[in-house]
């Protein structure tokens, strides 16, 4: 009786604890100040990543990552 | 005196006022986002230019230039298009091992000879190029949540074509606090090297008669062209697939994972590339052309962090790859924006990156060893650490307007993937370092 | 929804930002709720886009150009436009004819850059039978007017709309103060909670294109090194007319950019710059361009109304 209990309740928190996960991830609409900028865009410097990536693509044994990586040039 | 000219009618208009709030405003309605969609100011054009100029200590040296557009038509839906040209000339390592004497090979057309110089790594300095490539993409919200993108990219130079098409689908989760995405494109490259693709692992032909020019050495060039591919393969076919989780995380960091799929078919082999077959002495008996598998699968794991500081942006990325060429490699980025001014930053960066050889790569190829199905001895498949050290400087300018230079510097270093060196090359430097410089000038408008 | 909204004065207030009716547009709000603010700033930025995009005059399919290009037939009108055009009509009536909507068309032969071309009164005469709000039919339903004739709603509109907004506010938030900026036609809605007021400073207006208003309520000094006067404001609305560079210079005389519609020629001898506070921005508005009509007598006109004004010369 106790046991199953103890299950239940560990249950329950455990739900909790993923529900609470859910929630801390992320923010509010009016709490997007920051990442709403122009220098926390995921793609900020995209003109320099393309040709940093042409560069290590022509230079190096792997590439993409970022994007596709799907050719384009002779130079590998 | 004047006073009395002028009735008050501030009563009145006050009045006219009240009136004029009493039956109308409630009526309509609050909010009506289609309302607004032809009146953004942002429905201009936005243009973003770069030049970089890469040179590498008494190698290749590449001039590339870029123009990005990109315009929003209102909700979402955006065209954007990018136009990329780039040069490059300059003598790059053929693969063939240093020797203690001076050596002549054949130029990968057929046509010439180079000579290296002794204690010297082999390089062909006939590397000469142009690139042009367009292209164009769209995307679109097809819903509150979902929204579709679909793009085209051409690229033509002297010896190579490639056209790409791509799609991606995105839906926003959570209060676009999640953003899930897929991805595929498919990518038909051909080439056509000149002098033609070399037979795989067939010797260099070396004409060591002087004067190889003109019609008194049809020996030679029928030798050469027995080493050159009639038919075959000239294609490059390429799949990818991708998915990607963006993810906010906080007010000030914001993450993204991607799992890239990748399955390159067709000619993979680098045309211009030799292997060496050497005695026992560590003397280069002759040239094997390389020749690589006609397939290869990719995977790469792709992690990138955003962290806002009161006023830095911190970026850290780090991807892993792997495939069935056995290489497998780790790249960690990382670059820190850090604002001078309200409308000036500095951004400093640092890049490591190291992989594992391909399992077909070797330095050279002794003649007591029977020869392999797949050999290459370019040092970009080999076992190779490369470091990236750039700085960025960044202005805004009033009119909107902003210029930008960046400068990288950046050093390969090959290593040994545990072969014995033999004879003469124990002496040698058969995994020389490359150092490059670049320069970038930026211009938004 | 483009806008932006950060936390100023140590978290006193929220200030939003958007760009609407050709101006920067700000929203001060004095509170520590966030989610407020976002859902003020979502409605704020809605209300003044729709407004600016009924009734600009620089589209092809809103009501504005319907009525301009009715072509003399008689034209439904949706409540709102009706009355904000009897509005129109009441102000043409207090102003003995002077401030007139109908009058914009005159643009036609002025060009206000500073520089020193007059119209002909060639020009000017052929353009006169179109101006006269009287021969403008106005029901609660529709309106009708001679082919030709246009209503410009510039002279209204952003005030119009800053008390649309400052009505959303006090619905959305009645126990808030709450100030509305728009390009320096401002709203109040309530008075502060420790009596503190909002402090705005007045730009030179012959320094800048246009007379230009920042409400910031810091109690340091504006940082624009323009700003020569600071009015306090607790609640209520306030408004600035003016001509800042759009003048023409002729022989001395300084022509402004209002324009008399009953002879086609500028105002002559008007200060440079009136503001006005009364209850409503939109009201203030109407008596500052009402006090310019009246040229050289402005401040005379101003006096009479009992009202609480700036001018500059």
């Amino acid at each position: 009786m106790k046991k199953r209990y103890i299950i239940q309740y560990a249950f329950i928190s455990l739900s909790l604890i993923y529900l609470n996960g859910c929630t801390m991830l992320g923010v509010q609409p009016w709490e997007r100040d920051l990442i709403s900028k122009e220098s926390m865009s995921l793609s900020v410097d995209d003109l320099d990543a393309s040709l940093d990536d042409h560069i290590y693509f022509s230079k190096e044994g792997t590439s993409g990552g970022r994007g596709f990586s799907a050719g384009g040039c002779g130079c590998n | 005196m004047q006073l009395a000219k002028f009735k008050n009618i501030n009563a009145l208009l006050a009045t006219a006022t009240c009136s004029l709030f009493s039956n109308t405003v409630l009526a309509t309605p609050l909010m009506n986002a289609s309302d607004n969609s032809d009146i953004h100011n942002d429905n201009s054009w936005k243009i973003d230019t770069a030049l970089m100029y890469y040179a590498e200590t008494d190698r290749v040296s590449a001039l590339e230039g870029i123009i990005a557009a990109k315009k929003d038509f209102g909700e979402e839906h955006i065209l954007s298009g990018k136009l990329v040209f780039d040069t490059l000339t300059g003598a790059s390592a053929s693969g063939a091992v240093p020797q203690k004497t001076p050596q002549t090979y054949t130029r990968p057309s057929g046509k010439a000879q180079y000579r290296t110089p002794s204690n010297t790594t082999p390089l062909d300095d006939t590397f000469r190029d142009t690139r042009l490539q367009f292209n164009v993409q769209w995307s679109q919200p097809i819903s509150e949540q979902d929204k579709i993108s679909t793009g085209i990219q051409l690229s033509r130079e002297y010896d190579y074509q490639s056209i790409a098409v791509n799609g991606g689908y995105t839906r926003e989760l959570n209060q676009k606090n999640t953003a899930i995405f897929t991805g595929l494109s498919f990518a038909f490259d051909t080439l056509a090297p000149e002098g033609g693709r070399p037979v795989p692992l067939s010797a260099m032909v070396v004409d060591n008669t002087e004067g190889i020019s003109g019609d008194n050495n049809i020996s030679f060039k029928d030798a050469f062209e027995a080493t050159r591919q009639q038919g075959g393969e000239n294609t490059r076919n390429t799949v990818d697939l991708m998915f990607g989780v963006t993810q906010v995380i906080n007010r000030r960091w914001i993450m993204q994972l991607n799992y890239g799929y990748s399955q390159v078919d067709g000619y993979l082999t680098d045309p211009f590339k030799v292997v060496s077959v050497v005695n026992d002495q560590g003397d280069a008996l002759n040239q094997l052309h390389e020749n690589r598998p006609s397939e290869r699968t990719k995977h790469n794991i792709y992690w990138q962090n955003k962290a806002h500081f009161d006023e830095a942006v911190f970026d850290l990325s780090y991807r892993y790859s792997f495939d069935d060429w056995k290489i497998s490699s780790h790249a960690i980025e990382s670059k820190l924006r850090w604002p001078l001014t309200s409308s000036t930053y500095i951004q400093p960066s640092i890049r490591y990156y190291q992989q594992d050889a391909a399992e077909f790569y070797t330095p050279f190829i002794t003649d007591d060893q029977p020869i392999p199905e797949y050999a290459s001895a370019d040092y970009r498949i080999g076992k190779l650490t490369t470091m990236t050290f750039g700085a960025k400087y960044l202005q805004e300018l009033e009119n909107n307007h902003s210029w930008g230079v960046r400068m990288e510097y950046y050093i390969q270093t090959p290593k040994n993937a545990g072969f014995e060196a033999v004879g003469q090359l124990q002496d040698l430097e058969l995994y020389e370092e490359v150092k490059a410089f670049v320069v970038q000038f930026n211009y938004s408008f | 929804m483009h806008y932006t909204f950060k936390q100023l004065n140590k978290g006193s207030f929220y200030c939003i930002q958007f760009q609407a009716m050709a101006s920067l547009c700000e929203v001060l709000v004095e509170t520590q709720n966030a989610e407020l603010v976002y859902k003020i700033g979502c409605l704020a930025e809605a209300e003044a886009k729709r407004i600016e995009a009924k009734f600009s005059r620089y589209t092809n399919n809103n009501v504005c150009y319907a009525i301009n290009n009715a072509q003399g037939k008689p034209l439904a009108i949706d409540t709102e436009t009706a009355s904000l055009l009897h509005f129109a009509a009441q102000c043409y009536e207090m102003s003995d004819g002077m401030f007139d909507v109908t009058s914009g068309i005159l643009r036609r032969a002025w060009t206000f850059d500073g520089s020193n071309r007059l119209a002909t009164q060639a020009q000017i005469s052929t353009l006169l039978p179109l101006v006269g709000w009287q021969q403008v039919t106005l029901t609660d339903h529709t309106l009708q007017m001679p082919t030709g004739m246009e209503i410009d709603f510039g002279g209204i509109g952003k005030e119009y709309a800053v008390n649309c907004v400052a009505q959303i506010c006090t619905q959305q938030a009645p126990d808030i103060s709450i100030l509305i900026n728009f390009g320096g036609d401002i709203q109040v809605t309530q008075a502060r909670k420790n009596k503190q007021a909002w402090q705005i400073g007045i730009e030179d207006p012959t320094f800048k294109a246009d007379a230009k208003i920042k409400a910031n309520a810091a109690s340091k000094p504006l940082k624009t090194e323009l700003a020569i006067k600071q009015i306090n404001i607790q609640q209520g609305g306030l408004a600035t007319s003016g001509d800042a560079r759009r003048y023409l210079l002729h022989n001395h005389i300084r022509y402004s950019h209002i324009l008399n519609p009953k002879t086609g020629w500028p105002i002559t001898n008007a200060p440079h710059s009136i503001t006005v506070a009364t209850a409503h921005c939109i009201q203030a508005g109407c008596l500052a361009t009402m006090a310019l009509l009246q040229g050289e007598h402005a401040e005379a006109f101003l006096d009479a109304q009992k009202v609480k004004y700036w001018s500059y010369h």
